[in-house]
């Protein structure tokens, strides 16, 4: 049991890694379209796969949740409601949102059900951003003085009656809004990006040699 | 007395902001502002002047991968970019990694192509969702067919007269993705640097600010952002539609974020300091 659980495991993920990454070094057509295709259909139907263990993890674990009538059960009833309420109009509209220049159920249902809620969940942010700006912003450092300069500027940039306003106090400057926004965002802003994406670039990079070599095994649900 | 009685401000039922935020963006959109658009983006230029300069027949990949949560950002920058390349006489193939922009996409192509009278088939197609970006990325790089082999409305790919002389990325002009999430990464690191073909992109103005080191290397070509992106778009385009539509409630919520943090630091320099 030991081979299938551990070794088998660890021996296909160094031999599948391996060849993924010499892959892309290899610009023979083997490597380049053989292999690669192949490997693609197989992450498709992986993937296809992960989708049905999820539902059903989703299920199960919101079941639990009704059958012990837990905290914010009621939330859980919903997902089976939102649920039969797609993929019902999904089936009896054989998965087509249109039918010439008519709604199918499903479109219905995406266009009336879906779009407004994902909408209104999103825009419900935008409330709550200023309600917390208003009572968290406070200037009460060199730091947060120069972050609130640079957002005043970006936030007028954006936008504009920022440009008017900026046009007729600051016009006898010479320098124009855009100006100063572009030279934020390409600037200081891609600076300390680049520097984010770097450090990612690596950590990525020693992380995969790691799943590869069989040291990182986390995915295998255990240390 | 006075101290005591402006900080009482500080502690403002945050539904009276709520209240306040939901006039500001309602106002605008009954009554228009009208405020001219002065300066156009150079990011987004960029987008348009690549499109502008490619020869018509070119093929674009657009690949739409935005929700209705992102939609009054990035629905009106893909109608742009869309019109751009109808106008343009450029084939269109529309892709999504993601189930919700399904619906979305549909929209586009029940009202854009009438008014450039453009044909499903002939001169776009909508291919349908995939759940695994790495996989068709790296496809798209050898041969679209084997993994679009029809498109959502069943029929073959490879027959249809928009995909003639199209196999991967080098037969395409570009590939463009507009999108809310880190999917743009992606299509740089998978599609534009390996392969070569020119990348696009449209994303959130939150985002926008991430993607400077690509359009300083020229992994991207350009870049639209936000609403402000596709007020500019549509003002370059001539055609203004909901992006400059919805530019003057953005104006007006933006400034009252500013007000709000100013006037609450101010009473606070007072209280304390006066």
């Amino acid at each position: 049991m030991k081979f299938f659980k551990r070794n088998l495991p660890l021996v296909l993920v160094f031999i599948v890694g391996m060849v993924t990454l010499a892959s892309y070094y290899v610009p023979h057509r083997a490597s380049q379209e053989v292999y690669l295709d192949t490997m693609n259909k197989w992450v498709n139907i992986i993937a296809a796969f992960a989708f049905l263990l999820g539902l059903l993890s989703l299920f199960y674990s919101h079941y639990h949740k009704i059958k012990k009538k837990a905290d914010g059960w009621g939330y859980s009833l919903f997902v089976y409601i939102g649920f039969l309420a797609m993929i019902i109009p999904a089936i009896v509209s054989e998965g087509q949102q249109l039918d010439g220049p008519n709604l199918t159920s499903l479109g219905w249902a995406f266009r009336f059900i879906y779009n407004t809620l994902a909408a209104t969940m999103f825009s419900v942010l935008a409330f709550y951003i200023v309600s917390t700006a208003f009572r968290s912003f406070r200037i009460k450092s060199m730091q947060a003085f120069v972050l609130f300069l640079a957002a005043m500027v970006l936030i007028m940039g954006r936008v504009p009656l920022g440009d008017l306003l900026w046009s007729k106090i600051l016009g006898w400057t010479g320098m124009s809004l855009a100006d100063l926004v572009e030279w934020i965002m390409h600037v200081p802003a891609v600076a300390a990006r680049r520097g984010i994406m770097i450090g990612i670039a690596i950590g990525a990079a020693v992380i995969s040699l790691k799943i590869i070599f069989g040291i990182e095994r986390q995915y295998m649900g255990k240390d | 007395m006075f101290k005591e009685y402006i900080s009482k401000f500080l502690k403002l039922d945050r539904r009276w902001i709520f209240l306040l935020l939901t006039i500001v963006i309602f106002v605008p959109i009954i009554k228009p502002l009208g405020l001219p658009n002065i300066s156009i983006g150079s990011n987004t230029k960029r987008v348009y002047d690549f499109i502008e300069a490619l020869p018509e027949g070119g093929f674009a990949l657009l690949s739409l991968d935005y929700d209705p949560s992102t939609r009054p950002e990035l629905h009106p920058q893909a109608i742009a970019v869309i019109r751009h390349c109808f106008r343009k006489n450029i084939r269109v193939a529309i892709m999504t990694f993601l189930p919700g922009a399904t619906g979305l996409i549909d929209e586009i192509v029940e009202k854009i192509p009438k008014e450039y009278n453009k044909k499903d088939g002939i001169d776009y197609v909508v291919l349908p969702y995939q759940p695994n970006y790495v996989a068709v990325m790296t496809q798209l790089g050898s041969d679209i067919y084997g993994i679009f082999r029809t498109d959502t409305k069943g029929r073959s790919t490879k027959d249809l007269p928009v995909m003639k002389g199209i196999k991967s990325y080098k037969d395409m002009s570009f590939a463009m993705c507009i999108t809310g999430t880190a999917l743009l990464d992606a299509w740089v690191a998978y599609a534009g640097d390996k392969y070569k073909v020119p990348m696009l992109g449209g994303v959130t103005a939150v985002s926008q600010p991430g993607y400077g080191p690509y359009l300083q290397k020229g992994q991207l070509k350009g870049l639209i952002g936000g609403m402000k992106g596709a007020a500019d778009y549509e003002t370059l385009l001539k055609k203004l539609d909901r992006g400059t539509k919805g530019i003057d409630s953005l104006n007006l919520a933006h400034f009252l974020v500013l007000i709000l943090i100013i006037t609450s630091n101010i009473i606070i320099l007072i209280t304390k300091y006066l």
